[in-house]
């Protein structure tokens, strides 16, 4: 049994919505709250008196505060995990700043805005780690979110999300909102964008072996191999998210990830995924390809402060998981 | 036929604005900066219409068609307030400048020209700040919630640019005086304030009383030449990037030349004194005007003793009116 910080009863009749509840981070939240079998579950699973509702955008357009505001009429929250938000690979970050800065921003704004009208007692927004600075030391911590610019490639998202915080602070400041947020390294688990374009790493290493082995084909990975990620599973996450909607009192953000010791390097992904696949065709790297930064490492610390005995579910069992789900869910996986 | 919109033009700056493009005497400057042919000039003030309203913003666009737009609109305070509300003047300011940019962009607006400041910089910073320096940490703590709405517009600016190609960009004034200004004694920058206060000593007949020792120097801006220069941002500039609009670090003047100047030109003849126990601010924030320098290398600005004498003279005529 894990040792945790004192609890505090749950509130009666809590209302929590998710936003962005159909997306890789909702529904591990929704499976992390339904277990009822899980020696967790007593920590993190449902509580007596809480309601749980996980929105997508069939509900309504966020950005859209009337919408929006009937969404608030409609459920009443107590609290919110939001995780909505407008999303996309590299190429549609580059050449949409304008419409990811305003789409990202418009949701934003009108979420902590209803939040404090609606006396919302307690908000989980949901930042990232590409939001940093790009000319930066390392590892990278909470206090250094805004301490120059971030990169060129995706500043629209970038500033978009980075404006979260100052919301969160300005709304502490001014009216006493208990509005926060965190930051995830490298998400991964069922429920992923596998798309080949956009996706991150693992679910894209995953849909490109997947059909290497469909189709007899090698299966070709970019690069050296070389760089290190921290990597978090998508449950491990969530369970961390549902303890920060709980028990985390700060509006400064709070990085959740592995440590420095736990950065896995990309070659180690790659083998995890061909041994659990079963792939048994031609495994190459092609070393002509870019690796991207060698290491970008996040301090997990003020985690471990919180958390020090919080056990990340190992990555080999996470990434079994993982692919079992995809090659299991192929036809309706997000592709 | 261009049609130009000025924003809040019931301030400071939308004030001098309208004087300049009207002047036609100025000697060889009204030629330059005057309303030219074809030139339609709307000033609006909050009356018009709310723009942190999507659905108030949009039918003045329609109305008006506007095809360039000068943005001065903005929620600003003194310290007290922007260290008590940071989230409205975050929110107010955000909402104004995201739909006046998106506006212009979806009514093919050829140039939007909008107004930074340089209380927006970074907090911990070396000198002399210059374009470049925006984003390079976080604002002071004090007014971050307008900071960073202010720093937005820039990211919008670049962001329009790069994805849709609009000429949205911005300028950075140093503190700007003149007519027309803010005078209230709790909220205003440090020229109006003083000749407030050096009025109503003379009224009153009592001492005048500034705050500090008068050491710190500033970068003064005159707003008739802030208006020139406006026009000539609206007009030439043809950057994305901001440019900071300022007399250069060689004509910083010192608060003690400020308050000098002020009682000599209110003729204040009563006890004029110095209260230094109070704090005096930082010594120096210089800000760099070297971009401004290689565009326009002739630009004269108004020496200092005549355009505080002009802004003495509105407000002991126009005390009634003057916003205070």
């Amino acid at each position: 049994m894990m040792m945790y910080a004192a609890q505090q009863p749950s509130a009666s009749n809590s209302v929590v919505l998710v936003t962005g509840g159909s997306g890789l981070v909702g529904k591990a939240i929704h499976d992390i709250i339904s277990r009822s079998d899980d020696p967790e579950a007593e920590h993190f699973g449902r509580r007596q008196g809480e309601q749980w509702i996980f929105l997508s955008s069939k509900d309504g357009d966020l950005r859209d505060f009337e919408q929006s505001k009937a969404i608030f009429d409609q459920h009443k929250p107590t609290h919110i995990i939001h995780l909505a938000a407008f999303v996309g690979g590299l190429f549609r970050n580059m050449r949409q700043k304008a419409d990811f800065y305003r789409d990202n921003s418009l949701m934003n704004e009108n979420l902590l805005h209803l939040a404090h009208l609606y006396n919302v007692k307690k908000v989980v927004s949901c930042l990232s780690t590409c939001i940093f600075p790009d000319k930066t030391t390392y590892p990278i911590d909470e206090t250094m979110i805004h301490n120059g610019p971030p990169h060129e490639s995706n500043f629209g998202y970038a500033y978009a999300k980075r404006m979260i915080d100052v919301m969160n602070r300005s709304y502490s400041e001014q009216y006493g909102c208990k509005f926060t947020s965190v930051v995830p390294t490298n998400i991964y688990g069922p429920f992923d964008n596998y798309n080949l374009e956009d996706s991150h790493v693992i679910p894209g290493l995953i849909h490109k072996c997947y059909i290497a082995k469909l189709q007899n084909k090698p299966f070709v990975v970019s690069g050296t191999g070389a760089p290190l990620r921290q990597f978090i599973y998508s449950m491990d996450l969530a369970k961390l998210f549902i303890w920060v909607l709980r028990e985390y009192e700060e509006i400064d953000p709070i990085i959740l990830s592995v440590g420095e010791e736990d950065e896995i390097s990309i070659k180690h992904v790659a083998d995890t995924i061909v041994s659990t696949m079963e792939f048994n065709g031609e495994y190459v790297w092609d070393a002509s390809k870019p690796d991207g930064q060698f290491k970008k490492t996040a301090s997990n610390l003020k985690l471990r402060k919180y958390l020090p005995d919080f056990k990340f579910t190992p990555f080999q069992t996470a990434l079994q998981e993982s692919v079992e789900w995809f090659v299991n869910n192929y036809d309706i996986a997000r592709k």
